[in-house]
């Protein structure tokens, strides 16, 4: 296995803890610890009737899934820290297993993000041709992106070496994004193909509408599990859509999920992939358990935080001084709608 | 150690896995900028309520209760921080004193700095030098934790009332010895009720040799070596055994003065003259059965006797133990219930009589079970009134609702073995030495043989401490079918 990118993420991570000057860290206020997804569709969609009824195939399958978490856990003067992890969960044998990968705690300052950033991406894309135009991101894109990168080098390592099952992916199949550059997500579609895997990727929220209405929250008839596919999706630009997009409701309840599936892989295929999921893996309110496992798995508890400021203070000399949030000073009770906004 | 909350007199201390701290511990919240410091005692270790936790634990068994495996790869180390943080604990201490300029003060009407304050463990060596718990008569009780000696001074329990309480098998026995041979090397004149036959042996060593203590410890079996003649009595204390042991009615008992008297004056008093003058006495029939019952009680007791050479032992034995110290155990073992009080009366009524003539300055009494043999009236007169006349009694029970709370009120020493019982300990709490939270949170803990010292002995910093073992032939165990075959 290509192991390049998360020593780079070790090294990196290191380096900028080390050589940091500035060490003193004011405590987060905020934070965010998934990427949002960029949907970038033109709003012409419509259902392609009638959905499709889905019977479970019984047929011992692998499913896996990636999701990472970042969160900037305090600012210094200079920047800010931020910890970032991924977790791969499969279900196999009816047990479920995992690997976390990190946290990497990164000290990202004006200064150091570009060299931070390219060097993550380096070791990401080992040929200089497949180098990301997008350049390096704002200090506050920093956590996502850097989270990103993380999260597509686990696909790809995921999609490498699963052989014939189901790879979940948290999100949509859109590529061409600063994050999601277009060869990323292709070498991870083809590289599941290759081993006659299926890429299907749900997105929790969706912004997509039929008729003014989220696709996830129209009142089906039809008795689940089943799909709906969509039609006259148009990717704006420089966006591209590198799988169908689909309404999926797989479990009884009020949860309806968008479902991108790999456009490369014909069908039948696809329909037996998530007929294959239904009976490999749990599906609680709709949504694949091994997806959501992966999700709880890497996300930061409040506990973490807590021993990730602590690893800074205890290891790397930063000192953690409690500035007063401005917004409750400024506006008292009133500040949270604000914050939340 | 961080200073977390103050309430009350309740302090909250967040303390890190690096940082032990148990119930019973004391620490020193020093304000070096105040110049002060609180003395602080760990009544409660709980998990500090780190904000996470419950996810943490929920993620950990989320596929229908089984555990999911996995590995992490954790290459910057932070997993020792995680458990660092979750294992965080919260020190629950309750405020014994205020220091300033090595003086203690019982009261904390200051706050130290939550930012500034230094917190740090006291040895109780430490303490006990702060506390002046010191004195020219020390009993080493046994070792607290930090594996120094708990010295208490003999004085502290002189003049006091005592109280050993805990679950059964617990050492509470084992402490009245020590005590009790200590005040005995310190030449103190000690008197025991030895309910089970406890303290029979202990001028013994554990091997069957003689001790220190062998010609000291005088034991008297009621009946046997332990006789009284009716000369040797004086009326009230004859009159207190018919009436508190025997439930005299009072119309007999003046009948019965009279008859005394009557006897007394001719010079005539005999087990067996007194029982022909009631017989023969003029008076109601009533009263004359009343007392003729009485009389043969007293006769059934094999207490009493005629014989004045083998009637004088309770007297020769305080007064050889007045001379250089010495115990005189009576032995109520094989005695009925009857006979037990009868012996008490008589002892408590000539222990009275002896201080009141000042033939001895003092003693120290030792009750095991008290409620077992000592009358309702008797509770308060030992707390009252002998108490004035230099009787200092310790309490040895295992079941603290049968001493009254008035004792309880006036206890000036607790020595407190374990509880698990809640409404042993609310008896127990009860104590005015002693707090409510102290007691319920340190008792229930406690180890065999560990004892919860509270009172004027440790000037009232609750110490708990390993009873330390006696060289002394131990008696009074529990007699077993199976034995430790079992």
């Amino acid at each position: 296995m290509d192991t390049i990118l998360p020593r780079r993420f070790i090294e990196t991570s290191l380096q900028s803890l080390t050589c940091s000057q500035v060490k003193t860290i004011q405590l987060n206020q905020q934070d965010f610890q998934q990427a949002f997804n960029i949907e970038s569709h033109t709003q012409a969609a419509r259902f392609r009737m009638p959905p499709i009824s889905l019977k479970p195939r019984l047929a011992e399958t692998t499913v896996a899934a990636v999701d990472t978490s970042t969160m900037k856990i305090g600012e210094t003067s200079s920047g800010i820290l931020l910890a970032v992890r991924g977790t791969t969960v499969w279900r196999q044998n009816r047990n479920y297993r995992y690997t976390r990968l990190g946290p990497f705690i990164f000290h990202i300052t004006e200064e150091n993000k570009q060299e931070v950033y390219i060097s993550l991406e380096k070791a990401y894309f080992d040929s200089p041709l497949c180098k990301n135009n997008y350049g390096s991101p704002s200090l506050l894109q920093m956590p996502t992106r850097i989270a990103c990168l993380l999260e597509r080098w686990l696909q790809l390592m995921l999609a490498k070496t699963l052989n014939e099952g189901i790879v979940l992916l948290d999100g949509s199949l859109t590529a061409g994004t600063p994050d999601t550059p277009i060869h990323f997500l292709k070498d991870i579609l083809s590289a599941a193909r290759s081993r006659g895997s299926t890429v299907l990727a749900f997105s929790k929220m969706t912004t997509l509408r039929v008729n003014g209405r989220l696709i996830t929250d129209l009142p089906f008839e039809h008795k689940p599990p089943f799909l709906i596919g969509m039609d006259g999706l148009k990717s704006k630009p420089p966006t591209v859509l590198l799988g169908d997009v689909y309404v999926a409701k797989l479990a009884h309840g009020n949860y309806a999920f968008r479902l991108d599936i790999d456009r490369e892989v014909i069908f039948e295929h696809r329909i037996w992939s998530i007929e294959k999921l239904l009976v490999n893996d749990a599906l609680s309110q709709g949504y694949p358990e091994t997806l959501r496992l992966a999700h709880i798995l890497c996300t930061f508890t409040a506990n973490e935080v807590i021993a990730m400021q602590h690893f800074a203070v205890r290891r790397h000399g930063f000192r953690l001084v409690s500035r007063p949030d401005m917004h409750s000073v400024l506006f008292g009770p009133f500040s949270r709608g604000e914050v939340c906004s | 150690m961080k200073l977390y909350k103050k309430e009350g007199n309740i302090l909250q201390v967040l303390s890190f896995p690096n940082e032990s701290a148990e119930k019973g511990d004391y620490l020193l919240v020093e304000d070096s900028e105040a110049g002060k410091a609180l003395i602080v005692q760990v009544i409660d270790v709980q998990f500090a309520s780190v904000p996470g936790v419950l996810e943490e634990l929920l993620r950990s068994l989320p596929d229908g209760g089984e555990v999911v495996q996995g590995e992490d790869f954790d290459p910057l180390e932070i997993a020792p921080h995680i458990t660092y943080i979750q294992d965080a604990s919260l020190l629950v201490c309750k405020i014994r004193a205020t220091v300033e300029n090595d003086n203690l003060s019982p009261s904390s009407p200051w706050l130290p700095s939550r930012s500034q304050s230094a917190i740090k463990k006291l040895s109780v060596p430490t303490l006990l030098k702060l506390a002046r718990v010191d004195g020219k008569l020390p009993i080493v009780l046994g070792g607290t934790k930090d594996a120094s000696l708990l010295t208490i001074d003999a004085s502290a329990l002189d003049g006091g009332l005592n109280i050993i309480s805990g679950k059964k098998g617990t050492g509470k026995s084992h402490l009245s010895k020590l005590l009790m041979l200590n005040l005995v090397g310190y030449k103190a004149t000690v008197v025991v009720f030895d309910l089970n036959g406890e303290y029979l042996s202990l001028g013994m060593t554990g091997d069957g040799k003689r001790n220190g203590y062998y010609d000291k410890v005088h034991v008297l079996a009621p009946g046997q070596n332990f006789k009284v003649a009716l000369k040797q009595l004086n009326l009230h204390v004859v009159l207190g055994i018919l009436v508190h042991a025997l439930h005299l009615p009072g119309t007999s008992a003046r009948e019965f003065r009279r008859v005394w008297k009557s006897l007394q004056e001719k010079d005539m008093l005999t087990l067996h003259n007194l029982g022909e003058a009631i017989r023969d006495w003029n008076c109601n029939q009533h009263v004359r059965d009343a007392l003729a019952s009485r009389f043969y009680a007293l006769v059934n007791s094999g207490f009493f006797t005629d014989n004045v050479a083998e009637a004088a032992a309770l007297e020769d034995c305080i007064f050889k133990a007045k001379e250089h110290g010495g115990a005189v155990v009576v032995n109520l073992r094989n005695t009925g219930a009857i006979d037990r009080q009868i012996v008490v009366e008589y002892v408590l009524g000539k222990l009275v009589e002896l201080l009141t003539a000042w033939k001895l300055k003092a003693a120290f009494l030792f009750a095991e079970e008290a409620h077992l043999y000592l009358r309702e009236t008797y509770w308060d007169d030992i707390v009252t009134r002998m108490r004035h006349l230099g009787i200092f009694t310790t309490f040895v029970t295992n079941q603290p609702d049968t001493i009254k709370e008035n004792i309880y009120r006036q206890a000036d020493n607790i020595f407190l073995f374990n509880f698990t019982n809640e409404h042993d300990l609310d008896v127990v709490s009860r104590a005015a030495r002693v707090d409510v939270e102290t007691v319920k949170s340190i008792a229930r803990d406690l180890a065999p043989h560990y004892c919860l010292v509270l009172g004027r002995v440790v000037r009232d910093f609750p110490m708990v401490a390993k009873v330390k073992a006696l060289d002394v032939k131990t008696m009074g165990e529990t007699r077993l079918f199976f034995g430790e075959a079992a």
